[in-house]
């Protein structure tokens, strides 16, 4: 087991009403899963990602990854199993605008400290594997949006995490980029990555092996 | 990882070229000015410093009880000094001082020059190095001389000098001397100044040798060193006696005066002050007053001008971090730590500091020769840096940069990581550190343009002041020549005489304001008057003087060539008139110098003829054209003045060849004593225009700002029917309130600090409130000015433009 969250519960106070983002959700992550996250706009599909991917705090609930409560854990903790663990892939692919292909694959290995030998052989078996070599040294406004994914995902998979976090990876894209992208998550995890990912298109969500709807913060089916 | 950082901080800066370029522009500005500034200041504060012994060195003057409060006197007879040191325990070294100005001749040279006659003891007081010749023992010998390298070089040019025999005028003839020592140049932060020092024994005979043992001639400055332990208020107790003993017959006038004595029952009280703070003493109430607050004040504005360029530095920081919000997500989502980011942020505004101030060392550098010769000031580099001062500019940099980078980096880094991704910046507080910073940057600025202004509006009142006499017309020259005075005016006459636009000429022993060869001298005498002790400030003039400078004679008649007996004649002033205290100032016959006796011929109108800021004193003018004088005196006709003045040079020039010509017109003269009040004017006004612009380029970056971050909003507004002179207003209002808000609390304390200073003036104008509301209504106009270029142009634009972008 990866990860599995228990009885997980997110609100936020509006005038007085508790208004829940997340309900009772329970989730189990197996390692080598491939899981979609499906449902309507404002119905906590990324709210939840972003629980995953530890980017976001929640009130009640338990958390464990690799069988460690992450709720219980100490901020410089968590960042490390973050550090070490996971990669995110976001729809808007937030590259850094100021630093070229290169310098955005490699800079979450600098933030791991690893060493600058290392660091070039990693970044080049990145660049190599995703065809992107010529263009290592292009600043991302001068890639098209589906290669500036292709970084993204680069970027995400380069400090070779366990979980792999996308949120609508294709949704800025072309359906035929999408689908390029898709078909290399479904690689990826072939070779072991696992995957969880939100989407709206049921077409992206059968890639995956489990989907997970989601309804006003609640999981109506999987 | 410092390389990618490194790496980005360029390209963020690049990438924004105004804000960069404004903000770079802005600190080096202030970063030049301010080094600029500091140099000048620090050299001030350096003065003397260079004296090993300076913390122990001390000149001894004494406070006298008058009629009119006390009274400070430097003046020492010729025993004091051996007296002090026999007879008051704590003193190490003593020595007599006296400057002076020599004619020395060397082979067919013959030069001016500034003599220093001193005691042997005078060179292991005060550090003025040897290097070359005898480094002890100097001018023990009578017939020896110590010249500085800069005068040696002047006489002998590459030539040794060392052992050569040069010759000084003294009581009219050639005196030998030889060359026993030279010394290492003066250093520019030295209050004492002289190019030859020679043994106080070579004084002419009227100062020293007809007066040892005689405690009645006051005549020279006395320096001396405190042995080790001994403190200076101890020693001033201690004086008491010796005071006492020495002085006994003044005092008796004193107490037959009636004079109040000083608190503790002394009339005469010996006092010491530091020489470390001779450079900044000024008389004050019988009492030396050490003020540093010049120098501070200069580095008060250095201070604010760097405040106001780094607030504009911290305003935009803040503003631009939104845009940089989701650099910061991303890079917290791919591991940053909190202090990664903080030092990633604070790196590129150290980047950006460090850039401007090298280009401001760089700027300063360049700037220096034309700040030295408006400031008239030897402040350079050279003479004020050393390790101490390096370490305390970097870290003083570091720390600038440590707040007003660090802080919008911590504002940033503490955001959340999904509050960022999404890019939007909660406001809090609705924007209060940047009200803030404009208000204090604001203040600043009005607070230095009253100062300014208020410090203008005194110069130019002292400066157009009714003196008493005429300053447009009359030219004053020194008699530097070989020629004796008398004759030298006599010929100067006859050389005149016929020469259209010359009306009249005339001489006397002092100058009136500060003189082209920059010195100014007092002399005065005190004597006994039906019973009562009696000041007066002397004045030995030649026929004419009062015609020359159109003095107004009230009462009585001025000199005149028609009686012999005038030289037995006395012209006093309405001051001197009030001290005597007769009916009829006319009748008043007054006995002098033990048996000679003068009677008051006329009274003269009151006029200046000291400092321009001090109240008028009593004065006596005597006639006496065979007297030492050192002045001449021409008044010239109105039309083409400058034509005379060349036709006096010439004439000079035809009777003393050698000699250089220094005249100018009296008004010059004023305004040479004016130079401490010019000088501040001109450092805080050239303080208010700089801190002026930086605010409005601070002010300029901000409406740039509100104007794009508020596009959406007018472009609403405009939609819903609001006319472009409705958003004008909005947008600027929010920046009016603020400057309005600076100026009241900015205002009260201008006032108080220019009164402040008015209070040390005995001619001041009254400060108005037009003044102040003059600098407040400059600021507001220029401040309208800058923020409207932004606001019209964006109420203006197409709304359309404004709402398809969202």
């Amino acid at each position: 087991m990866l990860l599995e969250l228990k009885n997980i519960f997110k609100w936020v106070n509006s005038g007085g009403n508790r208004v829940f983002l997340l309900k009772d959700i329970n989730l189990q992550v197996e390692e080598g899963a491939f899981i979609s996250i499906m449902g309507l706009s404002g119905s906590g599909k990324s709210t939840m990602l972003n629980v995953l991917g530890m980017l976001d705090t929640f009130d009640e609930g338990e958390y464990l990854f690799n069988e460690q409560p992450v709720h219980q854990l100490k901020e410089k903790h968590r960042s490390r199993l973050f550090k070490e663990n996971m990669g995110f892939v976001f729809q808007a692919y937030h590259l850094i605008d100021e630093l070229t292909v290169y310098e955005n694959i490699e800079t979450p290995l600098l933030y791991k400290k690893i060493k600058s030998s290392e660091r070039k052989a990693l970044v080049s078996d990145m660049l190599d594997r995703f065809n992107i070599v010529g263009k290592k040294d292009l600043f991302p406004a001068q890639l098209s949006g589906g290669q500036q994914q292709l970084v993204g995902v680069a970027r995400a998979l380069v400090s070779k995490p366990k979980l792999l976090l996308a949120d609508e990876p294709t949704g800025n894209l072309n359906s035929k980029q999408g689908e390029e992208i898709m078909e290399l998550f479904k690689q990826l995890n072939q070779e072991g990555v696992t995957i969880v990912q939100v989407t709206h298109s049921e077409k992206n969500a059968a890639y995956g092996s489990q989907i997970i709807e989601l309804l006003d913060g609640r999981v109506i089916s999987r | 990882m410092i390389k990618n950082y490194f790496k980005i901080a360029l390209r963020n800066l690049w990438k924004d070229k105004t804000f960069t370029g404004l903000n770079i522009l802005g600190l080096t500005v202030a970063f030049t000015v301010a080094i600029l500034l500091s140099i000048y200041a620090l050299f001030e504060l350096s003065y003397d410093r260079f004296h090993k012994n300076v913390d122990s060195i001390y000149h001894i003057y004494a406070s006298e009880q008058t009629p009119d409060g006390p009274g400070v006197s430097t003046a020492k007879p010729i025993p004091f000094a051996d007296a002090l040191q026999r007879e008051v325990p704590g003193v190490e070294k003593i020595t007599k001082y006296m400057g002076g100005n020599v004619l020395i001749t060397h082979g067919n040279k013959e030069l001016r020059m500034e003599a220093a006659y001193v005691d042997p003891d005078f060179f292991s007081i005060f550090s003025f190095p040897v290097i070359k010749g005898n480094k002890q023992h100097l001018i023990e010998d009578q017939s020896s001389i110590v010249i500085t390298e800069k005068t040696a070089k002047i006489l002998f040019g590459e030539e040794n000098a060392l052992g050569r025999t040069v010759n000084i005028l003294q009581q009219g003839q050639q005196r030998p001397y030889t060359i026993s020592s030279i010394l290492e140049d003066i250093p520019a932060q030295s209050t004492m100044r002289f190019n030859l020092a020679l043994n106080f024994k070579n004084q002419s005979d009227f100062v020293y040798a007809d007066n040892i043992g005689n405690w009645e001639k006051s005549n020279h400055s006395v320096y001396l060193k405190l042995s080790e332990g001994v403190v200076p208020t101890q020693f001033e107790k201690a004086t008491r006696d010796f005071t006492a003993l020495h002085y006994k017959d003044d005092i008796k006038d004193f107490k037959r005066d009636g004079i109040q004595p000083d608190k503790n029952g002394q009339y005469i009280q010996q006092r010491l002050l530091g020489y470390k703070d001779i450079h900044f003493a000024t008389e004050k109430n019988g009492n030396a007053d050490t003020s540093r607050l010049y120098p501070f004040l200069i580095l008060g504005i250095a201070f604010l001008v760097l405040f106001i360029a780094s607030a504009n530095f911290i305003n935009m920081s803040i503003a631009k971090s939104a845009g940089r919000l989701r650099e910061i997500g991303m890079r917290k989502t791919l591991g940053a730590s909190k202090a990664q980011l903080f030092f990633q942020f604070w790196g590129e505004s150290v980047l950006i500091y460090f850039m401007s101030a090298l280009i401001g060392i760089v700027l300063a550098n360049l700037l220096l020769g034309q700040f030295q010769t408006i400031f008239r000031t030897s402040a350079a580099f050279g003479n004020v840096i050393s390790p101490s001062i390096v370490i305390a500019f970097f870290i003083g940099v570091m720390v600038i940069t440590l707040i007003s980078g660090g802080y919008p980096s911590l504002l940033m880094t503490k955001l959340s990581t999904i509050q960022s991704l999404k890019g939007k910046l909660e406001v809090t507080g609705k924007n209060r550190l940047r009200d803030g910073l404009l208000i204090l940057q604001f203040g600043i600025t009005i607070l230095l343009i009253s100062g300014t202004l208020v410090l203008w509006d005194q110069l130019e009142y002292m400066r157009n002041k009714d003196v008493g006499f005429n300053k447009e017309q009359v030219i004053a020259f020194p008699l530097n020549g070989k020629r004796e005075d008398a004759q030298a005016i006599q010929l100067m006459r006859n050389e005149l005489a016929d020469t259209p636009g010359i009306v009249n000429i005339t001489a006397s022993n002092n100058i009136l304001g500060l003189g082209k060869d920059g010195t100014s001298s007092t002399s005065a005498m005190g004597f006994d008057y039906k019973g009562r002790g009696v000041k007066t400030n002397i004045l030995i003039v030649d026929h004419d003087y009062t015609e020359t400078l159109d003095l107004e004679i009230i009462k009585g008649r001025s000199f005149s060539r028609d009686f012999k007996s005038d030289s037995l004649g006395l012209i006093i002033n309405q001051a001197m008139a009030d001290q005597l205290q007769e009916k009829d100032p006319l009748q008043t016959q007054i006995i002098l110098f033990d048996s000679i006796n003068y009677s008051v011929l006329g009274v003269v109108k009151d006029f200046n003829f000291q400092g321009f800021d001090k109240s008028i004193e009593p004065l006596t003018l005597f006639l006496n054209p065979k007297w030492n004088m050192r002045n001449v005196y021409v008044k010239v006709s109105g039309n083409n003045p400058l034509q005379s003045m060349s036709r006096i040079e010439q004439a000079w020039a035809k009777i003393e060849p050698n000699a250089e010509f220094l005249g100018s017109f009296l008004d010059e003269n004023i305004d040479r004593t004016l130079t401490r009040e010019r000088l501040m004017t001109t450092m805080i006004g050239s303080g208010s225009i700089l801190a002026v612009i930086l605010s409005c380029v601070g002010l300029f970056a901000m409406s740039l700002l509100v104007v794009t971050q508020r596009r959406k909003e007018i472009g609403i507004r405009k939609v819903v029917g609001a006319s472009v002179s409705t958003i004008t207003l909005l947008l600027t209002k929010e920046f009016l309130k603020l400057v309005l808000i600076a100026f009241l609390i900015a205002t009260p304390i201008a006032w108080w600090f220019t009164s402040q200073w008015l209070q040390g003036y005995v001619y001041r104008i009254d400060l108005s409130v037009l003044t102040f509301l003059l600098a407040g209504g400059i600021v507001l106009v220029i401040a309208i000015a800058t923020i409207s270029t932004k606001t019209i142009g964006a109420a203006t634009q197409n709304p359309v433009k404004s709402l398809r972008t969202e």
